[in-house]
């Protein structure tokens, strides 16, 4: 069915949603470089904290953003086993046989996780869950605006990822139905060695990009009875518009890197 | 009569196939159609129906004869991109398949798609957006996301992308032929509502007959020539024709024709199942009181 | 008394569920079709025809219920849900959209091979079910991207019967179709029901091909059999098909019209023939 949500886009009234996308493309960048700056205990329980207030402020149930978590589940344990049992330092808590596990390696799997979660929940919070993507497409386009002028087709990708976001449903749906006549043709997909299976494939992919190729032809044919010429000349009808809160906000994430830093001079305790 | 919005004048149309042989599709067609006028154009597949209507907003071009969209040669050499900007603006082109025409994720943005394009300022392009929305009833649903919609809905979205590029006249291509009947129910209600209330000149090209009963005027092409060319009743009236072109008559029509051939004397319309029972009345009572 | 082909027993489906968007699609719907009979069914979208077709060959498991081919539950043997596939054919909508080899004749072949028949078993069986569909021998050595629409469908519509399914399905087999290429799917269809004997379900919004083809209606409304019965019982209650959403056959909408003016004509009529005959009879002839 047709269930499948594009990016995970959570609508709702929050502060976080208003932000105009470009700010908040900036906000995500900056935040990203805040989970870098952080090195010691104090540094990064403030970045603990900050991503717990960005998560309150979009509103969005706690549930949801666990479940966005739950498949990184296995890249997490990776990353704590490799820092637990790899780490060398000063104070030896544990030896047997051959593994030894310091303090200083259950810190660094500890800073790792937190980083790795907040770096996460920073863009997410930012981008996927409260940008649509089409707010997101134009808010890149007119961010790499500049670079029109050294000849990046700026428009013509922001075209390109609108299409793709458009069409990802509608070929999904299509691939589906591609593989239900298959099978009624007694297609097998699920049994054979490796190059039956492979060879079970041709039936879906050749009608698939037949169909995509038509599909691309006759939305070039539309487009172009309605006038598309390329970005020359085209306005928008949504026009964004940076408002005092948005220049509030980037101050805002500023400042938490500033004081980053200086939490990072305290001194506190292990330091990465 | 003033001149005539469309003139088509010996139109023909051929292309090269695989083995480079040339396969005319439009043999000298020629026709008028005026502003205004709600006009379906009937023919079996391969009569060269979407050939025709491809060639009146330049998506495809003609090998010669002549085409006057208000009075200018849209045929001649001369033609400018902005030339072609401006036909395609004036007429506007609705597909078949609606999946295929969509642009845009979000149904506002989608339907700001051509606006956009003309480089309407904002307000102006915000306006058009609400306007057009409203025309085919769809204000609702001016946030949702267009694969979400049923296929009539998708196809009123479509519609409304065309309307807010203000056309004077719109071209059906087959629109109605992947809807369910409540789907096309509503775009041929849409249709009708433009035509009436906006003075949209219409150009639909279907091969429903109940669709064709409803138009001021059917055409039928037939090999790439106007083969026929009159109001519903005229053309329906002719039944024997019609089927030579591999093409239905309504029901009711057929109906109506059989008794005439068993010598029952029906005079009077015969293009929707109203009509055709007003005549069956008429009759019954006019036998009643001999 | 007529032999059951397949019947669904309190067969009920529904999608996504357990979440917000659940949809129930079939709810404890309980049919039997009788052997060798053509049946309709018809129901505005959404009304859960599309979900019943594709439990018919297995592409869909009920969450509830069963479905049985001659009295034995398709997924006694879920591994084997294969077989029943070739024995149930499926035409899905627009089914052109899978013709995918080099050429015609081995896209039809396409079904027959995966039932693993021998080359000669292969080469007849194209060879009827072009037949059936009126694909010219010419025909079959292009390639199937060089057909026309109408010849795709017909091709498409070959890869199925050329497996010489015992009950086939099929989903809006028209739509989208001129008159000509309409007449010449639904007759291939008639010409292989006539000649194999076969159970065929059609699904179609078309009430008028309904109205020509099928022996048995089925009327689907909010994921329910409404009406189910031979045609002239279903369409002497046509408004209630209009209640239920549907369209009537045009001509069935001029019978009401006449009788709604007073004019006594049997109010079953569905087909032209029929309607000539009664009112040719009213005329005194």
């Amino acid at each position: 069915m047709k269930s499948i949500a594009l990016g995970q886009y959570y609508p709702a009234a929050s502060v976080v949603h208003r932000i105009d996308p470009r700010a908040k493309v900036i906000l995500a960048t900056l935040y990203i470089v805040c989970t870098f700056l952080c090195k010691n205990i104090l540094s990064f329980a403030a970045l603990v904290v900050s991503a717990v207030i960005l998560i309150l402020l979009t509103r969005i149930p706690l549930r949801t953003v666990f479940q966005s978590i739950k498949p990184l589940i296995v890249i997490l344990l990776f990353t704590v086993i490799i820092n637990i049992f790899w780490t060398t330092g000063d104070t030896l808590l544990l030896e047997w046989r051959f593994i030894r596990i310091y303090l200083e390696g259950i810190m660094q799997a500890v800073f790792m996780i937190v980083r790795i979660l907040t770096l996460i929940v920073g863009t997410s919070m930012f981008l996927t869950y409260t940008t649509t993507p089409i707010a997101l497409t134009d808010a890149l386009e007119q961010l790499l605006g500049p670079l029109k002028k050294i000849r990046v087709p700026v428009h013509e990708f922001a075209m390109m990822m609108t299409i793709a976001l458009r069409f990802i449903p509608t070929l999904v749906d299509e691939t589906e139905k591609i593989m239900s006549a298959q099978k009624s043709r007694g297609t097998d997909f699920s049994s054979g060695s490796l190059i039956k299976r492979a060879k079970a494939l041709i039936p879906i992919l050749v009608p698939l990009f037949v169909s995509a190729f038509r599909r691309a032809e006759e939305l070039a044919t539309a487009m172009e009875c309605r006038c598309y010429h390329g970005g020359e000349g085209r306005t928008r009808m949504r026009i964004l518009k940076y408002r005092p809160s948005d220049f509030v906000a980037i101050g805002v994430m500023i400042l938490l890197g500033a004081g980053l830093i200086v939490l990072n001079r305290l001194g506190i305790g292990y330091t990465m | 009569m003033s001149q005539p919005f469309i003139q088509v004048k010996n139109l023909c149309y051929s292309y090269q196939d695989d083995d480079g042989r040339e396969v005319p599709v439009l043999r000298d067609l020629t026709l008028d159609i005026h502003r205004g006028e709600y006009v379906v154009i009937l023919g079996h597949n391969g009569s060269g129906k979407s050939t025709f209507a491809k060639l009146l907003n330049m998506i495809l071009e003609a090998n010669s004869g002549q085409i006057l969209i208000d009075g200018k040669d849209i045929t001649s050499p001369d033609m400018t991109d902005d030339d072609v900007f401006a036909l395609r603006r004036k007429i506007g082109m609705v597909f078949q398949n609606p999946d295929n025409q969509l642009v845009a994720t979000i149904v506002e943005e989608d339907i700001a798609f051509g606006p956009e394009n003309l480089g309407l300022p904002s307000e102006e392009i915000r306006r058009r957006v609400d306007d057009a929305l409203e025309a085919v009833g769809m204000t609702a649903y001016a946030g949702h996301e267009p694969h979400r919609l049923s296929g009539g809905q998708k196809q009123r979205i479509a519609i409304a992308g065309i309307i807010a590029m203000q056309p004077e006249c719109m071209i059906f291509d087959e629109s109605t032929a992947m809807l369910d009947p409540s789907g096309r129910r509503d775009v041929i209600k849409t249709i009708e509502t433009l035509n009436r209330e906006r003075d949209i000149t219409v150009i639909a090209i279907t091969h429903y007959m109940n669709e064709a009963a409803r138009a001021d005027r059917v055409i039928i092409i037939n090999d790439g020539k106007v083969a026929m060319d009159g109001t519903p009743n005229e053309i329906f009236s002719q039944g024997e024709r019609l089927a030579q072109y591999g093409l239905d008559v309504p029901q009711g029509t057929a109906l109506i024709h059989r008794l005439r051939e068993r010598g029952i004397s029906l005079d009077g319309d015969c293009t929707t199942p109203e009509q055709c029972a007003d005549t069956i009345c008429a009759a019954l009572a006019g036998k009643g009181e001999k | 008394m007529d032999q059951i082909k397949i019947s669904l027993e309190h067969v009920s489906y529904t999608y996504s569920k357990g979440t917000p968007f659940e949809i129930k699609a079939l709810d404890d719907v309980s049919l039997n079709i009788r052997t060798g009979t053509v049946t309709g069914i018809i129901g505005h979208t959404g009304s859960g025809k599309s979900t019943m077709v594709q439990l018919f060959n297995g592409l869909t498991r009920p969450m509830e219920g069963r479905i049985l081919l001659d009295g034995v539950d398709i997924w006694e043997k879920p591994k084997e849900i294969g077989k029943i596939r070739f024995r149930v054919g499926l035409v899905m909508q627009y089914p052109e959209y899978q013709l995918f080899e080099e050429t015609v004749e081995a896209d039809i072949a396409y079904g027959p091979r995966n039932m693993g028949l021998d080359e000669d078993e292969i080469r007849s069986r194209v060879a009827e079910a072009a037949r059936f569909v009126g694909l010219s021998p010419e025909m079959l050595t292009k390639s199937p991207f060089d057909l026309s629409g109408g010849q795709k469908r017909r091709a498409a519509l070959a890869g199925i019967i050329a497996m010489r399914p015992e009950v086939l399905v099929l989903d809006e087999p028209a739509a989208g179709l001129d008159p000509m290429g309409r007449d010449a799917i639904l007759n291939g269809i008639c010409e292989y029901q006539k000649e194999s004997g076969a159970t065929v379900l059609i699904v179609s919004h078309s009430m008028e091909d309904m109205a020509r083809y099928c022996d048995d209606i089925i009327v689907m409304d909010h994921a329910k059999v409404r009406m189910h019965g031979p045609r002239d019982e279903i369409f002497a209650r046509s408004d209630e098909l209009i209640d239920a959403g549907l369209d009537i056959p045009e001509i069935t909408k001029l019978i009401w019209l006449l009788r709604s003016r007073g004019i006594d004509v049997d109010r079953s009529i569905y087909t032209v023939d029929r309607a000539e005959q009664e009112l040719a009879h009213l005329f005194g002839i």
